[in-house]
């Protein structure tokens, strides 16, 4: 079971399907750019990560209507989007934390 | 390369396969053909992070299955974690292959001057070489084990690449 805080490769996925419903290709892909690169995740990781985030019900499938076995989309399901909005505000929480104390370290 | 990954996909549970190798091979060729045109670094790069993943996420499977549990519920407070703290930087191979090349030399050296003593005991017969004359066999047991740590940092900088370190890096509070 995925708890929180959570890991960078799981956050961007949540992120990456938090806009609109994604196949495994264009998960990687955006996981890619908005990392900035970094983040490079391989079939293995991700589909890991899916099958745990699908068992969490954090993801559900998606059906299109040209979809194929192998452009399966995955959406958030509400309990998914949830827990996405609970981890911004506890980075949001930790960053206005951080920067207040690293301001008052400068004064 | 597509072969090679469908091999490596076996490795996985049936279960996992039947859910979701379709869909993986897939993805794999789509990105597989992406990199065509990219640089053999690159591709490497690609490559061994797709191999070292399967690999990996085929074991973590098969654990989860076996024990009926995620061993990355373990991994994630006591596992082997390539932070930043940890690194395994080129100078170090660097420095590992002028180690390698200064046994080798010392070795090769050593044994020219045993040949060049005079036998002070006639009944022991001279050494025969009885192994490749290219290495004398204490240096190639010293390659193969360098061969091994090279394959190993290897598989560590493919996986740290992949991100598969991060994923499971949870805390214990739980949601």
């Amino acid at each position: 079971m995925e708890s929180l805080p959570l890991t960078e490769p799981v956050l961007l996925i949540l992120m990456s399907l938090a806009g609109q419903p994604r196949h495994g290709y264009s998960i990687l892909k955006d996981v890619e750019r908005m990392s900035n690169g970094r983040v490079l995740l391989s079939t293995g990781t991700l589909y890991g990560a899916l099958r745990r985030l699908l068992d969490d019900d954090w993801i559900e499938r998606f059906e299109q209507e040209d979809t194929s076995r192998g452009r399966q989309a995955y959406r958030l399901t509400p309990q998914g989007r949830r827990t996405l909005q609970m981890e911004v505000d506890r980075m949001k929480q930790l960053t206005r934390l951080a920067t207040m104390r690293v301001a008052s370290q400068e004064k | 390369m597509t072969h090679v990954y469908q091999r490596l996909l076996s490795l996985y549970p049936a279960a996992h396969r039947r859910e979701f190798g379709d869909e993986m091979r897939a993805v794999f060729d789509e990105a597989n053909h992406d990199s065509q045109d990219k640089t053999a670094a690159v591709r490497a790069s690609f490559l061994a992070r797709e191999f070292a993943g399967l690999i990996a996420g085929a074991l973590r499977e098969h654990v989860r299955v076996l024990a009926n549990f995620d061993i990355t519920d373990i991994l994630s407070t006591r596992r082997f974690n390539m932070r930043n703290g940890f690194r395994f930087p080129k100078s170090t191979a660097i420095l590992m292959t002028i180690i390698l090349l200064g046994v080798i030399m010392a070795i090769q050296k050593g044994e020219s001057i045993a040949n060049s003593l005079p036998h002070v005991n006639p009944q022991i017969p001279p050494i025969v070489e009885g192994h490749s004359a290219l290495l004398p066999p204490i240096a190639l047991y010293v390659a193969f084990f360098y061969a091994l740590g090279l394959i190993g940092w290897i598989i560590l900088h493919a996986l740290h690449r992949s991100g598969v370190h991060r994923l499971d890096d949870i805390s214990e509070q739980t949601k």
